[in-house]
Order: C-alpha cells, then sequence, then structure tokens
C-alpha cells in the first residue's frame, strides 16, 4: 500500500496552474468588488436600503473568499493544515483570555496573524477565510467579512516574509498599516450588509461622525480607521510576542519560518 | 425531521432563504423569513439553542441600530422629536427596522441550519462531492477542537493558579497572567498539531485523487429535485433584484421608497 502510493504521479503542472488561477480569481473578485463598491456605486444605502448593492458585495466578497479557500488549501502541506482548526479556535479563545483582561478591544484575529507569521502569506489567508466561514456557524454576521480576514492574514504574512517580525518593534507597526487597509475593505460590508456596527463603541464613533452629516459609509470608514488600525497594532503585537516566547524547536519546523529568516536567530543546533 | 435531511438539502434550504431575504429586502418578507426559522426550530426541537445563540449576536446589533439611525440620521426629513444634533426620524427609525429585520432573518435561518446539521454527515457528503478533503478537516476539526480546547485552558489555569497565579490586580498583573496562559497553551497546541500531521501523513491524507468515505449519507430523488428548486428560486429572486436596480423596475416596495 505505502509502496503503491510512492510511485503515484504528483500532482501535474495543470492542476497548480488551475488553483493559481482559482486564487488570482478569487482576489479578483475580492477586488473588483470594493473598486465597484467604493467607486462605481457611491449611491447612499440611506436613500433606501441598497439591496442590489447588499448582494453584490456579499456575493463578490464570498465567492472571492471561497475560491481563495478552494485555491490555497490543496497545496498546503499536512503540517500547515492541521494548525488551521487551531488558528481558528486560539482566534476564539485567546480573544476570551483578552476579553478577562477587561480591555476595549476585540482580538479575533491573533490564530490568524500567528499561522500567517509560521506558514506565510497564502496559509494566513486561507486560514482567515476558512476562519469566518467556519466561525459563522455559531455566529452567522461574521461570514461576509471573510474577505477582509483572508486580507488580514494575507498582509501578516508578507509582513513575516519581509522581515517586519524580527523585530519587535516593527510587528505594531506592521499590524498598524494592515489594519487600515482592513477597515477600509471591511467597511462597505458593515454599511451595505448590516447597515451600521455591532459593538457599543464602535456604534458612539459611528454616531458622532453621522451627526456631523457624514454618509453611512464615509461614517463606518471613518470609525473602522479609527478603531482597526490599533486593534491589528496589538494583535500583531501579541503575535509578535506569542512567537517570540516559542522555543525554537517548535517555530524552526516551519520551511517559511527557515526560508524567509521570519524571526531573526539561528536554527537550533539539534535541527540544523 | 430536519436533522434526518441531507445535510445538504438543509444547506441548501437555508442558504436561499437567507439569500432570499437579502435579495426581498423588506421587513415583511424578513419578519416571515424569521417566524418560520423559529418555527422549524420548533419542530426540529433546537428552538432553545437558536433563541440562545441569537440573543447574543441580535440584541447588541438591534441597540445599536436604534441608537445610531434612530437618534442620528441627517438624510430624515420627517422628525419626531429633536435634541440639538440628536434628532429622531421617521426615515431613521424605518431604516433601522429594515436593516435589522433582514439580519435577523439571515441569521435565524443560517443559526437553524447550524443547530440541525450533523456535521460528521455534512463533511462525509463534502468528501463524496469535489470540495477539497481538507475543508472537511478543518471544519471538523475546528468543530471537536473548540470544546477540548477550553477544557485545556482551564487544567493550564489552574496548573498556574497553584504554581501561585493571581487572576486580576493592575492592568501589568493582568497582561503578564494572560501570558502566562497563553504561551503553555499555543506550544501545547502547536505541539499536538505536529502529531497529529505524522498520522495524516501516515494514512495518505494528503495524497491525490478522490477520497472514499465510510458514511454513508442518504440522499432521494426528492431532495435533489427539492435542492435545485430552491437554489433555482434564490438565483431568480437575485436576478430580479439586481435587474430592478440597473433598469429601475421596482420590484417589491419597500417602506422607505414612498417617503423620498
Amino acid at each position: 500500500m505505502s509502496q503503491q502510493s510512492l510511485t503515484l504521479p504528483a500532482p501535474g503542472a495543470a492542476a497548480d496552474k488551475k488553483r493559481r488561477l482559482l486564487e488570482l480569481l478569487g482576489a479578483a473578485s475580492i477586488a473588483a468588488t470594493f473598486i465597484f463598491l467604493v467607486l462605481a456605486q457611491p449611491s447612499d444605502i440611506t436613500n433606501g436600503v441598497g439591496s442590489a448593492s447588499t448582494l453584490l458585495a456579499l456575493g463578490g466578497f464570498l465567492l472571492g473568499a471561497i475560491l481563495l479557500i478552494l485555491g490555497v488549501l490543496p497545496t498546503l502541506p499536512t503540517s500547515t493544515l492541521v494548525l488551521i482548526p487551531v488558528a481558528l479556535v486560539l482566534n476564539i479563545a485567546l480573544g476570551q483570555i483578552m476579553g478577562t483582561t477587561g480591555l476595549p478591544f476585540y482580538f479575533d484575529a491573533i490564530g490568524t496573524v500567528l499561522i500567517a507569521v509560521l506558514a506565510g502569506p497564502a496559509a494566513g489567508a486561507a486560514t482567515g477565510a476558512l476562519s469566518s466561514i467556519i466561525w459563522s456557524f455559531f455566529n452567522p454576521t461574521v461570514l461576509p467579512f471573510a474577505a477582509g480576514a483572508a486580507l488580514i492574514g494575507f498582509l501578516a504574512g508578507m509582513a513575516a516574509r519581509y522581515g517586519l517580525f524580527r523585530r519587535f518593534y516593527l510587528a505594531p507597526v506592521a499590524g498598524f498599516a494592515t489594519g487600515i487597509i482592513a477597515g477600509v475593505v471591511s467597511a462597505p460590508i458593515a454599511a451595505f450588509v448590516f447597515g451600521g456596527t455591532s459593538g457599543a463603541g464602535t456604534g458612539a464613533i459611528v454616531s458622532a461622525f453621522r451627526a456631523m452629516g457624514d454618509t453611512l459609509l464615509a461614517a463606518i470608514t471613518k470609525q473602522a480607521l479609527i478603531s482597526d488600525p490599533m486593534d491589528k497594532a496589538i494583535v500583531f503585537a501579541i503575535a509578535a510576542l506569542l512567537v517570540y516566547a516559542l522555543p525554537r524547536r517548535a517555530t524552526f519546523r516551519f520551511p517559511f519560518v527557515r526560508r524567509f529568516n521570519v524571526l531573526a536567530g539561528k536554527a537550533p543546533v539539534a535541527a540544523s | 425531521m430536519l436533522s434526518r435531511l441531507n445535510p445538504l438539502t438543509t444547506l441548501a434550504a437555508c442558504g436561499a432563504a437567507a439569500t432570499f431575504t437579502v435579495a426581498a429586502s423588506n421587513w415583511p418578507v424578513s419578519v416571515a423569513v424569521a417566524v418560520a426559522a423559529l418555527g422549524a426550530g420548533v419542530g426540529a426541537g433546537v428552538l432553545r439553542r437558536v433563541l440562545a445563540a441569537s440573543a447574543v449576536i441580535l440584541l447588541p446589533l438591534w441597540f445599536s441600530l436604534l441608537v445610531l439611525h434612530g437618534l442620528f440620521f441627517p438624510e430624515g426629513r420627517t422628525v419626531l422629536a429633536g435634541w440639538g444634533p440628536a434628532r429622531i426620524t421617521v426615515e431613521g427609525l424605518a431604516f433601522a427596522l429594515e436593516m435589522g429585520t433582514r439580519t435577523t432573518g439571515c441569521v435565524l435561518v443560517l443559526l437553524l441550519f447550524s443547530f440541525v446539521v450533523n456535521v460528521p454527515d455534512l463533511v462525509a457528503t463534502m468528501t463524496t462531492r469535489r470540495i477539497p478533503p481538507q475543508f472537511g478537516y478543518v471544519l471538523a476539526s475546528t468543530l471537536t477542537l473548540a470544546p477540548a480546547i477550553t477544557e485545556q485552558l482551564a487544567r493550564i489555569r489552574q496548573a498556574q493558579e497553584a504554581r501561585g497565579l493571581v487572576l486580576g490586580g493592575s492592568l501589568v498583573q493582568r497582561l503578564a497572567a494572560a501570558r502566562l496562559q497563553m504561551v503553555p497553551l499555543v506550544l501545547a497546541l502547536i505541539q499536538d498539531a505536529a502529531e497529529r500531521a505524522h498520522a495524516l501523513d501516515a494514512r495518505g491524507f494528503n495524497s491525490p485523487g478522490p477520497h472514499s468515505t465510510y458514511r454513508e449519507v442518504a440522499d432521494t430523488r426528492g431532495q435533489r429535485t427539492f435542492r435545485r428548486a430552491v437554489l433555482g428560486l434564490a438565483a431568480a429572486a437575485v436576478i430580479l433584484r439586481l435587474s430592478a436596480s440597473w433598469f429601475g423596475v421596482p420590484v417589491l416596495p419597500s417602506p422607505l421608497a414612498g417617503n423620498e
């Protein structure tokens, strides 16, 4: 049995090309939906519930997230794949621990960022999107944010690839920049799908901007630009602290960490 | 009754109902969908769980929508009461009602699906379709891992408390306590994951080609027809709504439209 499986042909170049195409289509779908929502159709939904905009936002972002998952998931090695459920549960469990500290932040992306740092941007994007889809089994309102979560995972992986996790002080900077992009991308979802945000603090900020006469999309985007960069800066810092606290033998098991020297330092003697 | 259906049938029905609710965006339709979901929940015996889970999500959302649009709606014309910048307008309340009922309908229908569906059946069905087996693994693994990790976290906290960890105190102390719980948890999880990877690889999990499953999930011709019908209906609703918005044909007049 095992001998037979050794002689199985490796998945061909055609399958790889198909997966690459799926990834590109997914990213294109997310980008096109966002551009369409923001640039081409700013007719504000408060003039009547913009059901067509909602359908396009939901459809485009969800389709993009699903295509990304279908493209990335089969290419991940098993060692990375088994980490994804762990990341999803960490997103929940670490959020709960941080909740006991009484800080007014959400921290629902720690696991996603952790995987992105250890296993790279593709794994990060797949983890983010899957996290939203599976979390929606308990809370369906997170489902529309799958594309934003994928973007956070992807950007965290890119930050790790270019060495922003080698120094502790660079991680929050990368998180801040990620938060700006993720906030701007997620704001149309909050506006078109839910007509607002569900948190008390974020709701107060949106109300303040609305009281000044902003459109709903503008108010929510401004609120996202206030909350998200701060939240993501802290999440990136926590993920960096966690990765630094892990022993080398755990982190250097990941090819991505070794190849791009993600965490400055030498490989442990036993593994080299 | 619902839990005995093929998981794809339940998924198609609930997904189509949610899509239809969004496409209609009309509060009587949303309320009807919500009531139907609750009725189906009574039939499947999951009403209490659906209500508990949805209350956690929907109460803050409704509160936020009512405060946000009820008090601050610059587009509103018909003012009921006003204090400086805060004005209660008919349009704002109508918008909050429209958005709130739409989300409520979708959330109830989707929660009904997640409480009714049998996850092993769902994973087995997905394996026999052309969905990557990795997706089924991640889904099933997360749902079984969540309670296990909560338990592990409680054990770590007990162990650290036995060594003198104090929860509470100043912010720095609380952050230090969080770190003392997080690091052992993450380390143990990554270690476990590595062992699981070896076990899965040894069983040819990542090998290419079709995967088979031991679990047989019943499917009938009637259910297949039903799935096609509801998905077609949802697609028709979406197309109708999109063409209505692009070509300016009113489909279901929203109560808001009359106030413009």
